[in-house]
């Protein structure tokens, strides 16, 4: 953006840095400085009207208006008061009930508590108690709720496509286990991705046993194989790494994302910013070598960009360094500096490797933990809590015994092969050709759709069963409502199998009663209350490096014209979230891209090629391609292009359906992440819907960041004289503070605001108008050279000014102060001349054009939050500060006659970040947390200039520290 | 041209041009001066009317009974028998909503009480199948309101002053209008209608004129500021 002179003389300490959104913003780019321009952005892109129409609508609104008063609604009796539930004595209708369970994310488990009324869960919160989540939940797990409700849900069996019922499916599944009893099995498969569960390990087992002559396949898709293969390579076992960012000094990523896409990805947040807090240690460094930008990346005080067929060499290169002190000459440069950073380091370093990276670069990195003594302080290993899956039972292993004709049953639990396989063995018509398929699935998927017999699977929430945390630790997963429709989970449809009874809970107990005896029933019940079992964590396991292990020779640079990564996306990890409207609807954290994912190349070799955002190209794999449009991602490594996967789903459902382009269909047995290839540009051109000029602020200040030994942001600025009324508060005062260096970009408050709020999706259409609706953004900020840029998040909430300038300009007093300083705002007196919004310096403030709460994609009403009003259209409305969780608190204090304690009052973007950037609290008190944090030299007003004297201030960012940062 | 040719022709000797009649009398003037003046007062005495009407308990619906599935007698059950109202609404000190009562807690003196009544026919089947007993609400809140009842009987509100003298009607109805300018009237000065928290479920309480701020010592009430801001009653 340019110099607006009223902005840039902020009150930051020097000449703040320019940061920028985008390369357009960074060329100055006339369109989109018409955009910012705009007055009206989200109504000038609305299409021009002539007089006639705009008579015909006005006509049209007027006569409708009057329709809303033919409701027949009475005061007296609608809706029944009922009796209290007979099997919850004590439980009060109308508050909130917690179910602590389990949500499964590539295998792993991650403990989560869901909030529930009325028997209908509608929040999904972390698990304090659980090590992957220590309260704290992701973008995924927070819109599992949404999921649950899923109308394109499957709700009956089919055959061959035709509705069937249940007692069809009963006599299909008698029949099953008549002919399995027969064969002991013979000609039947059973396809079970691989998951972290005793009890499914346990029924499993069992299944092998009853019906020996039967083939298990247990893929393991998204699981770093490398790992494995490469622990197995230095070690000469395989291991899982528990890393303990908490004690690390140094941390070096060599791909991946540990604060996104690594299993217990929470937890390493969290881990690692309580690092940074611990203020009796220097400021430990993040150094992440990747080819494609990462939150890590982002979030690291140094990024070396590297093609990905690079990283083995730079991982070698450093090896040979700390072992042998012998750098090869024609090392990245980078490799002398960390080097020596390493060594200094010693067992406080770690070495974290990508699940996309290959056994050479994971054993490499194994190595060079185990050569520091990392092994015991900052990283730990332990059994596989995912054991490795042998050849004979992976997906290519199955596709030859199909196309051997050896198949004569399949049975495929839970699992979408026909779209998630790799492409080579075009699993969909295999399963075709396979006489009796039996697919359960959640929805009517591919597999569904090429599967003789689908059965619908129950969601997590309705459903028990257990699973491992990526430390090994139990968690239950418990039903948080009744089954919404008739359905069975993995472990039901294999008791029924088995001939035992298909009862969820028992085969959960059945599991845990063996290795309890006596205390079972205690114990079960505590594990079942606190979402965990206490002392199932998997003990740590020495290792050391095999005396006879030397690294594979280095491979040679890159023949190929181009670098292909698969990775998994940010919105809709693997394909299956992909009917999540709300997950959809989420900007990504980089590209702020919405409804679609694109090829991700580097500005460079973009350049190289004539390319521009938008821009068709066709990415050729050996004889498979795909076309796709192409994002210029500035920090990307050159000569490589990313495929998010998971989109371009053809059987998903009416949200996910045909959005994107599938990279699946590039992506091979041999090669699942990277591979090479080419482009050839198409010469079309197609419209990519981002948010990230959306919403645009003016000048430089409104980011700041701070050097770790001078850290002045300059404070709020001095009250200047206002016109506005002054306000006393005698009782509380509600403030925010939200810490930048905090905030790694992982839009999990973006979410859970949208949870908690009953924020409306309004679909990509909208989204392009610039009438996306979420309360809480993320504005991501880059800085530096395109090729290398420092990366910023911030979230942006509405302020709660205490001079607003939305209050006074409202004509008909919609938005009020309130006696606590919050902006309030009243729905039922809008009318909707969003003259606040324009008046807003921040552009917090979100407006219904359409009635989105009815609409289309909006979710049913029982995934709605009860505590807060739905808005309807014509309505302006904003971050609330959750109100109803203040007045919760408040209310509960006063029941029970007590001050409202400092901490009570979480809101829901606090509630989910997993590094604590959020703090709430009582600014009156100066004893809160809050009032402590605001006192901090790194406190800053966003354009505190205005004199608005936001509620809600920013703690400024650290800047990088150490060799080459910055 | 058609037109030109279908004209009737004038006849010899008639006159070119008639005296225009006077369609407007004198007095038209006036009269058309009175029926703007009683359009104007028609239009404002509609809105007085209107204005009226939407204050009054009727528009409100107070007083007015809804069909239960049982005729429940409050003036027998609260009245006669003076039976707790916490009984019954068992989570009125705890939870947003007072509670309705399960069909175990009518059995417990109605297995032995009326046991055989045919009025009590939707009870027995409640209990038997396990189902609640779908009684209609008469106090519903309008929408966009959110109401903790917890919060107010704590704070010395009586069940009284909102649903009045519940211990003396035969059939359940609202005593107030519970508009939002009944609520402001109470929310904006609060103490004259508390009582001590002993005895926010009597009827017929009087205070006792020696010590009229005991009440509002014991209670703990928010400042009035707070009371009226929008989000008290308003998420």
């Amino acid at each position: 953006m340019n110099d607006s002179p009223p902005f840039s003389s902020g009150s930051a300490p020097s000449a703040p840095r320019r940061l920028w959104r985008s390369l357009e913003e960074l060329q100055d780019a006339p369109d989109l400085q018409a955009w910012l321009d705009a007055e009206f952005p989200n109504i000038a892109r609305a299409g021009s009207m002539d007089r006639r129409s705009w008579l015909r609508l006005v006509g049209a609104s007027l006569a409708l208006a009057g329709l809303p008063a033919c409701s027949g609604e009475g005061a007296v009796g609608d809706p029944p008061l009922l009796s209290p539930p007979e099997h919850l004595p004590g439980h009060v209708p109308g508050t909130p009930l917690f179910v602590a369970t389990s949500l499964e994310l590539a295998g792993l488990g991650r403990g989560v508590l869901v909030k529930t009324q009325e028997g209908r869960p509608f929040k999904i919160e972390g698990n304090p108690l659980h090590p992957a989540s220590l309260g704290a939940t992701d973008v995924w797990a927070q819109a599992e709720v949404l999921s649950l409700y899923d109308p394109d849900r499957s709700r009956t069996p089919l055959q061959q496509g035709a509705e069937r019922t249940w007692e069809d499916a009963e006599r299909l599944l008698a029949t099953m286990r008549t002919e399995l009893a027969f064969g002991r099995g013979k000609g039947w498969r059973f396809l079970l991705p691989q998951t972290a569960s005793p009890t499914l390990d346990r029924l499993v087992a069992a299944m092998r046993q009853g019906f020996p002559e039967a083939r298990w396949h247990r893929p393991a898709p998204l699981a770093p194989s490398g790992a494995q293969a490469g622990a197995i390579s230095a070690f000469g076992r395989a291991v899982d790494l528990v890393p303990d960012l908490t004690q690390a000094d140094l941390v070096l990523t060599l791909g991946g994302d540990i604060f996104l896409f690594e299993p217990g990805h929470i937890r390493l947040a969290a881990d690692w910013q309580a690092r940074r807090r611990n203020r009796e240690k220097p400021l430990p460094r993040l150094v992440a070598v990747e080819s494609t930008p990462s939150l890590a990346g982002a979030r690291a005080d140094q990024r070396i960009p590297l093609r990905p067929r690079l990283v083995e060499g730079f991982a070698h290169a450093l090896w040979a360094g700390l072992a042998q002190n012998a750098v090869p000459a024609e090392a990245h440069p980078a490799v002398a500096t960390l080097l020596a950073e390493l060594r200094r380091a010693g067992p406080r370093a770690v070495v974290l490797a990508g699940r996309e990276q290959p056994a050479a670069v994971h054993a490499l990195a194994l190595a060079i933990n185990a050569h520091l003594g990392a092994f015991g302080t900052t990283v730990h290993a332990i059994e596989p809590v995912v054991a490795p899956t042998p050849p004979e039972e992976d997906l290519p292993a199955l596709a030859e015994a199909i196309t051997a004709g050896e198949v004569s049953g399949l049975v495929i639990l839970g699992a979408n092969p026909a779209y998630d396989a790799p492409a080579d063995l075009d699993f969909g018509r295999l399963v075709r050709r396979v006489p009796l398929s039996v697919h359960l699935g959640f929805g009517r998927d591919e597999t569904a759709a090429a599967s003789t017999w689908h059965l619908p699977k129950c969601h997590p929430l309705e459903s028990f069963g257990d699973l491992r945390a990526f430390d090994g630790i139990v968690g239950f997963r418990q039903p948080a409502c009744v089954r919404l429709v008739p359905s069975l989970s993995p472990e039901e449809l294999l008791a029924n199998l088995l001939g035992q009874a298909p009862d969820g809970r028992e085969l959960l107990a059945a599991t845990w009663a063996e290795q309890w005896g006596a205390d079972f029933d205690i114990r079960f019940t505590r594990a079942l209350e606190d979402g965990v079992v206490e002392g199932s964590a998997a003990p740590r396991i020495p290792v050391a490096l095999r005396p006879d292990w030397s690294p594979a020779p280095r491979p040679p640079l890159p023949p190929a014209e181009l670098d292909i990564l698969f990775s998994l996306d940010p919105s809709l990890w693997d394909g299956s979230y992909a009917n999540n409207a709300w997950l959809q609807e989420l900007p990504k954290p980089l590209t702020k891209q919405v409804w679609g994912n694109a090829a991700l190349i580097a500005p460079e070799t973009a350049a190289a090629r004539g390319l521009s955002t938008g821009d068709l190209i066709e990415v050729i794999a050996g004889e498979r391609r795909v076309a796709a449009p192409v994002w210029l991602l500035p920090g990307h490594a050159p000569d490589t292009v990313t495929l998010p996967l998971g989109y371009g789903r053809e059987s998903a459902g009416a949200v996910g359906w045909r959005v994107g382009f599938d990279a699946y269909l590039l992506r091979t047995a041999a090669d699942p992440w990277i591979t090479s290839g080419t482009l050839t540009p198409l010469g079309s051109q197609v419209e990519l819907i981002s948010t990230q000029h959306h919403h645009a602020l003016p000048g430089h200040a409104v980011f700041r960041i701070v050097s770790a030994d001078r850290p002045d942001a300059g404070g709020p600025p001095a009250k200047l004289p206002s016109l506005y009324p002054e306000w006393r508060y005698e009782g509380h005062a509600w403030g925010m503070s939200i810490d930048l260096d905090a905030c790694i970009g992982c839009n999990a408050c973006v979410i859970a605001c949208q949870a908690e709020n009953n924020v409306m999706v309004v679909g990509p259409e909208e989204v392009a108008r610039g009438r996306e609706m979420h309360w809480l953004r993320i504005d991501r900020y880059h800085g530096g050279a395109p090729e290398n840029p420092d990366t910023f998040f911030q979230p942006v909430l509405c302020m709660h000014c205490e001079k607003a300038p939305c209050e006074v300009v409202c004509p008909v007093n919609a938005t009020v102060h309130s006696a606590e300083g919050l902006n309030d705002m009243v729905y039922n007196r809008c009318v909707g001349t969003r003259t606040c919004s324009n008046n807003c310096p921040y552009k917090v403030r979100r407006f219904n054009f359409f009635d989105y709460s009815s609409a289309e994609l909006a979710p049913p009403d029982d995934a709605l939050n009860p505590h807060v009003t739905i808005r309807e259209r014509g309505v302006m409305e904003k971050c609330t500060y959750c109100i109803q969780r203040i007045w919760t608190a408040r209310t509960q204090a006063n029941v029970e006659n007590r001050p409202i304690r400092d901490g009570e009052i979480v809101t829901a973007c606090q509630q989910a970040c997993p590094t604590q950037a959020f703090r709430f609290g009582d600014v009156n008190d100066e004893n809160s947390a809050v009032s402590r944090l605001k006192r901090e030299p790194r406190d800053y007003a966003m354009l505190g200039e205005l004199n608005t004297q936001p509620r809600t201030t920013y703690l400024a960012r650290i800047a990088p520290t150490g060799e080459n940062g910055g | 041209m058609r037109a030109d040719a279908t004209r009737r022709r004038r006849a010899p000797g008639e006159r070119r041009h008639k005296k225009v009649t006077q369609v407007f009398s004198a007095a038209a003037d006036t009269r058309f001066r009175v029926v703007l003046v009683l359009l104007a007062l028609t239009g404002l005495g509609a809105g007085v009317a209107g204005f009226a009407w939407s204050r009054s308990d009727s528009f409100w619906n107070v007083g007015v009974p809804a069909p239960q599935p049982i005729p429940f007698r409050h003036d027998l059950h609260s009245g006669s028998l003076k039976i707790d109202c916490r009984y019954c609404h068992w989570s009125v000190e705890k939870a947003a909503d007072a509670g309705m009562p399960s069909a175990q807690t009518c059995m417990s003196c109605h297995s032995q009480l009326w046991a055989g009544a045919s009025v009590l026919e939707p009870l027995r089947s409640s209990l038997a199948l396990g189902q609640p007993v779908v009684w209609t609400s008469v106090h519903r809140l309008p929408a966009h309101a959110y109401f903790h009842h917890a919060a107010h009987v704590t704070a010395g509100v009586a069940c009284e002053t909102c649903h009045g003298r519940v211990d003396q009607m035969p059939r359940t109805v609202k005593a107030e209008t519970m508009s939002m300018g009944w609520c402001l009237d109470c929310h904006r000065d609060p103490l004259p209608r508390l009582r001590p928290t002993d005895d926010v479920f009597a009827f017929d309480w009087r205070p006792e004129p020696a010590s009229p701020a005991a009440a509002s010592a014991e209670a703990h009430i928010l400042p009035v500021e707070q009371l009226i801001s929008c989000n008290t009653c308003h998420r």
